[in-house]
This record gives structure tokens, C-alpha cells and sequence, in this order.
């Protein structure tokens, strides 16, 4: 499985929100790295096809994802940032609402339902409405109808956000096990996520990636340009890209 | 999915209290209607009120006649000219007018001119019965003077397809008591409250998604951009129907449990002899029970649309409420004029089903005549149709 990213761009009137963005996804964790605006949201909603492209295609194994419409839908689970829950919808409720809309089959949504509630934590709050629960049990729940489906392409906005730290390190835990089949792309500004999990990292600045590549490639860049002494970690580089007046493009 | 579209319907709290109110207006309805009823009972010189007035009525009133043959009604005028009395005083109401009840107003109205918005009692004084009453005649000759009028300009076309429909209404009419038949299709244009409250809960039903944003997650499901509308429309209408026909049906239940349907069968003339259209009571209360629906689906779909396209639920329900509300403000312009022809269509003037078949007014297309009903059903089933067919449109690209 392939995911192409092949000159992405989004531009609102006069505005570039993502710029020319090019990357080949295989298989394995994602982490995209950037501040408040960088045009990380705006590149996942794109691959999730919630956004139009404004130029440059998005395919899958060699098919543009727009053509593949259902097919392409089918194998997506998504994670958005900010969403509204359905505050009288119990966790159950919820969970076969959007296996409805994923297609799938009653009995097996119930049973998939039950085991990722499970999964998440949640197998006490089945029964109980979404308006009782708490930001970390939302964000759990919404972790939870992302994988119904078992997606080929995961794609996580700010996933651990709201979770305890615990609770940070047993889904960094899941995110590393599903992105060993399948594609997971997520973005965070919680540094040591991604240092942790992502086996590759994408740091972007502007709608563009101003770096790429493993840790331990960013780890070489990073020495290789500062000459530091070698302590390293993925804070100061994220620091050394973002500090002003650092804004050239450097790819790794 | 369509369960759980309802299910969202129905757990908004807003949603709850505008159903729970609309029903309250309906039973309120139910009850002002029938308590009060009066009728004058000339037997025992007393008024009746309650569902004691709209039994006697309908004794008093079928026994009058059969039928309105012209015989009838010179032997009435006869009568009533020969009494000599002021139709317009209250002894000549008293002595006279009240005597005849609803009989005396049903044909003082056929020959008053369609133009006169005040009913002059004494005009049954004036009407010249030397040769007989010639009330079909005369009913015939007012329909044809408010053709001929010339401020009107009914085209020659329009001319022809109303005085031949009129002309097709069975005559003599079968005379009896309509009131019940009245007040159940009196009912069914209460329904109009009604569509307030569907106008309330279906204005969220797409916009909730953008506002809440839900709409980026069911997007990216397998029927997130096809099946998710498709099921969110059927639940809207859907429920606007179930609504609107159970708030209607209990209502008119309620009316049918206590009278029946006694006149279902008697011609919608009586409402008002000039009416062109070959018609039963119950016809024309099924038809604008039929015509309300029509409305309130088409009515749901076009709020659908807005909440779809705008993503704003307060700014579709303020366009809901516009539409239905701000029309009563407007004129209804000159006779057979373009805006009278506008405005007519509006759901407020659409929904009142009496006044509707009591309108001679055309929408004439070529050679082809559109009668007014008809219009109404070509523009809100166009509107539906249109409405269904951007409907997905709006909510896929809502998170653009």
C-alpha cells in the first residue's frame, strides 16, 4: 500500500495554507510536526478528502482518492482535532452510529464496538451518555470509532490531547502497534509523541515541510549544522527550525 | 442510520418543547372551535352554544331543505322582501336575518359582487324575483362580471377555462349542515402551526454538524458524502409528516368522536356558491389536508437545503420563519396582478385551502390555463425536487 502526496497544495483566495507538499506513505507511523497554523490540520483533512485540493492529486497504490470515493472511504479512519460528540448518544450509541456509516454489519459493529470500548478503556461508560464524560474520555471514544472499521489509513489530530499522561503512553503504545499494517499519519505538539512513536516525522512550517526523515537523520542534520556536542533531542530541533529567522528549507 | 438521524431529532431538548407546544396549540384549537359555537334556535328563541349549538344546528339546518332549487329560494326572497324590514338593523336581524341563519347569509353572498368585501343583508331586499330568482344565473353572471372587469385583464383563455368549470358544478345544491365539515378543515389549516415546529427542528439537522464540527468525521465514513443525507432527509421528513398528520388527525378525531363527519358528502359550494370547483366537503378537506403536507414537505426540504448550504442553524430557522411569517405582512396586490399571483403562492395564503378554491385565479401558460390549486401543487413539488437534488451537494462541501 502506497499513499502519494504528489504537489498538495491548498490556498484559500490569497492565502497558501499548504504549498506543494510531495511525500510517498508506506506502511508505518507519521508524525506531523508544527506550530498553530503550519498547515497540519489542512493537509489531513485533504488526505481524508474533507477538503478540496486546490492543485496536485493525492492517490492511493496509483488512483486518485477523489475517484476512488466510497472505496477509498472505506479504508480511512479518521480522528479529527475538534468535533462535536452527540451529548445523548451513549458510548454505544455512538460507536453504531458510525459503524452505520461505515458500512458495517450490525452484529460484527456491536462486537467491534464492545472490544474497542474495551480497548480504549471505556467498557464501564457503554451504557452512559457522552454529555457525562470527560474531555480525556471523549478524546478515548473518538480514538475508538476511528479504528471500527480496521483503516488501512489512520489519520489522528492530535490524538493525545486531553489524556492523562497514562493514558498518553498506552496510546502510544496502540498507535505504534496499528502503524506496523497500516498507514498512520498524526499530528501533534506534544514533542515527545512523536519522538517516541512516529518512525517518521515531518516538521512543517508555512504549508511546507521544512524537514523530513527519521529521528535518527533529523538527530544527523541537526548535528551536522549546529556542531553541537551531541545532546540531542527532538525539542531542540523542533526549537532550531522554528526559532525566528530559521525558515530555510532544509530536507533531510 | 435513519433511526439515529430521529433519535437526533428528538433529543434536542429546543425540538421537544416546540412538538410538545404545537400539539398544545392544537388541542387549545380543538376546543375554542367547539365551545364557541353558538347557534340561534328560532324554536325556542335562545341561543345555544358548545357542541349543544353544533348538534342542534345540523337538526335545524338539514330540515330546512334538500336542496337550494330555485323555488327555494324565490319562495325565501319572497318572504324575506315582503317583511319590508332593514335587513341592516337589529330588528330586521332579529325578525329576519337570524330566523334564516346561515341559508339567509349563503345566498345574500351569491348576489353580492365578488368585489365587495362588506355583506350587505339588504341586496336579498333589492333582488328582483318577478321572474323567479335565478340564483345558478346569477351566481354564473358574478363570476363572469369579475372576469369582465377590466382592471382584472383576465386574458380570453382564462375566461373560457373558468366559466366553463363553474358552469360543470352540479346544481341544484344539496342543502345541509357544513359546520362540522367547517371546523375539521378549519383544523387542518391549524396544521400551519404545526410546520413551525418542523421549520424548528429540521433548520439544525445539517448545520448542527458544521457548528458542532461532526461534519469532518461523518465525511470520512464509507456513506459519510451519499447515504448520511439521504438518511438525514428521510428522517426529516419522515418525522415533519408523521407530526404534522398525527398532530391533524387528533384534532379532527377529536371533532368526528363528538359529530361525526355529518356534510362530508354536501358540495363545497355552500362554503361559497361561486366556487368552481366539483368538489365534496370531505374532498376538500382531504385535499387540503394533502396540499398541507405537500407544503410542509416542500417547506422541509428547502429548510434542508438552506441547512446544508449555510451551516448556520439559527440563520436557517430565522429563513424558516421569514418565509412562513413576513408574507402576512405583504399586500396581495391588484386583482390578477403579477404580484397577486406571487404572493398567492406564499404558504400562508397556500395552506388556506377555503380561500384557495374560493379564488378564481390562473396562472395562464400559452393556451394552457394553470388554475391556482394546481399551481401551488407545480411549485412547492418543484421546489421539493429541486431542494432533494442540491441537498447532498451542500453538505459534502460544507467542509470546504
Amino acid at each position: 500500500m502506497e499513499l502519494v502526496l504528489d504537489r498538495v497544495t491548498k490556498h484559500y483566495k490569497n492565502k497558501i495554507a499548504v504549498d506543494r507538499l510531495s511525500a510517498v506513505l508506506k506502511p508505518g507511523v507519521y508524525g506531523l510536526l508544527g506550530a498553530n497554523g503550519a498547515g497540519k490540520t489542512t493537509l489531513m483533512r485533504m488526505i481524508c478528502g474533507i477538503l478540496e485540493i486546490s492543485s496536485g492529486e493525492i492517490r492511493l497504490d496509483g488512483e486518485e482518492i477523489g475517484e476512488m470515493g466510497e472505496n477509498y472511504r472505506e479504508l480511512l479512519g479518521y480522528l479529527p482535532q475538534d468535533f462535536g460528540y452527540y451529548p445523548n448518544f451513549t458510548a454505544m450509541e455512538f460507536m453504531l452510529y458510525i459503524s452505520s456509516l461505515k458500512g458495517l454489519d450490525k452484529r460484527y459493529a456491536r462486537k467491534q464496538s464492545m472490544l474497542l470500548l474495551k480497548k480504549v478503556g471505556m467498557e464501564q461508560e457503554i451504557r452512559h451518555k457522552i454529555k457525562t464524560f470527560s474531555g480525556g474520555m471523549r478524546q478515548r471514544l473518538g480514538i475508538a470509532q476511528a479504528l471500527l472499521n480496521d483503516p488501512k489509513i489512520l489519520i489522528l489530530d492530535e490524538p493525545t490531547a486531553g489524556l492523562d499522561p497514562k493514558e498518553r503512553v498506552r496510546f502510544r503504545n496502540m498507535i505504534a502497534e496499528l502503524g506496523k499494517e497500516r498507514i498512520v499519519i498524526l499530528s501533534t505538539h506534544i514533542v515527545s509523541d512523536i519522538e517516541e512513536i512516529a518512525d517518521w516525522i515531518f516538521l512543517m512550517k508555512q504549508g511546507q515541510f521544512l524537514a523530513q526523515g527519521t529521528l535518527e537523520e533529523l538527530k544527523e542534520h541537526y548535528l551536522e549544522v549546529t556542531g553541537n556536542d551531541g545532546t540531542f533531542n527532538l525539542e531542540k530541533l523542533y526549537l532550531f527550525y522554528f526559532a525566528e529567522g530559521e525558515e530555510e528549507d532544509v530536507m533531510v | 442510520m435513519l433511526w439515529f438521524e430521529l433519535k437526533k431529532i428528538f433529543e434536542r431538548k429546543l425540538n421537544l418543547a416546540a412538538m410538545i407546544a404545537g400539539y398544545a396549540v392544537m388541542a387549545v384549537c380543538v376546543y375554542a372551535y367547539i365551545s364557541q359555537a353558538t347557534f340561534y334556535d328560532a324554536e325556542t328563541d335562545s341561543y345555544v352554544e358548545g357542541t349543544g349549538a353544533i348538534r342542534l344546528q345540523k337538526e335545524r339546518l338539514n330540515a330546512l331543505t334538500d336542496t337550494v332549487s330555485e323555488e327555494y329560494i324565490t319562495d325565501m326572497l319572497e318572504k324575506i322582501q315582503r317583511s319590508g324590514r332593514d335587513l341592516e338593523s337589529e330588528e330586521g336581524y332579529k325578525e329576519v336575518v337570524r330566523h334564516y341563519g346561515d341559508i339567509f347569509y349563503f345566498v345574500a353572498r351569491n348576489y353580492t359582487d365578488m368585489k365587495e368585501s362588506y355583506l350587505d343583508n339588504n341586496v336579498l331586499m333589492e333582488t328582483d324575483i318577478s321572474s323567479g330568482a335565478h340564483f345558478y344565473e346569477q351566481r354564473l353572471k358574478k363570476v363572469e362580471n369579475f372576469l369582465n372587469d377590466p382592471s382584472a385583464n383576465f386574458k380570453e383563455t382564462e375566461k373560457q377555462y373558468w366559466m366553463k368549470k363553474a358552469g360543470k358544478v352540479t346544481t341544484p345544491f344539496r342543502w345541509g349542515d357544513i359546520t362540522v365539515m367547517d371546523i375539521i378543515r378549519e383544523l387542518i389549516g391549524v396544521g400551519f402551526y404545526l410546520v413551525f415546529v418542523i421549520i424548528i427542528c429540521v433548520s439544525s439537522v445539517f448545520s448542527s454538524e458544521n457548528e458542532s464540527g461532526a461534519a469532518s468525521l461523518l465525511l470520512t465514513t464509507k456513506y459519510g458524502k451519499n447515504r448520511l443525507a439521504a438518511a438525514k432527509t428521510t428522517a426529516s421528513v419522515l418525522f415533519g409528516t408523521v407530526y404534522l398528520s398525527v398532530g391533524i388527525w387528533l384534532s379532527v378525531g377529536a371533532v368526528a368522536v363528538l359529530f361525526g363527519f355529518s356534510g362530508a358528502d354536501l358540495p363545497v359550494q355552500l362554503w361559497n356558491s361561486i366556487i368552481p370547483y366539483r368538489m365534496t366537503a370531505a374532498g376538500a378537506c382531504i385535499c387540503s389536508f394533502a396540499v398541507i403536507l405537500l407544503l410542509s414537505l416542500s417547506i422541509t426540504l428547502l429548510l434542508l437545503l438552506c441547512s446544508a448550504h449555510i451551516h448556520s442553524s439559527l440563520t436557517t430557522l430565522a429563513i424558516g420563519m421569514a418565509f412562513m411569517v413576513a408574507p402576512v405582512f405583504l399586500p396581495n396586490g391588484r386583482i390578477n396582478g403579477l404580484w397577486c399571483h406571487i404572493s398567492a403562492l406564499f404558504p400562508v395564503r397556500a395552506m388556506n385551502f377555503k380561500d384557495v378554491i374560493k379564488t378564481i385565479l390562473s396562472y395562464p401558460v400559452g393556451n394552457y390555463v394553470i388554475s391556482y390549486p394546481v399551481m401551488i401543487v407545480v411549485v412547492y413539488l418543484l421546489a421539493a425536487v429541486v431542494s432533494l437534488l442540491f441537498i447532498n451537494r451542500g453538505f459534502v462541501r460544507s467542509t470546504n
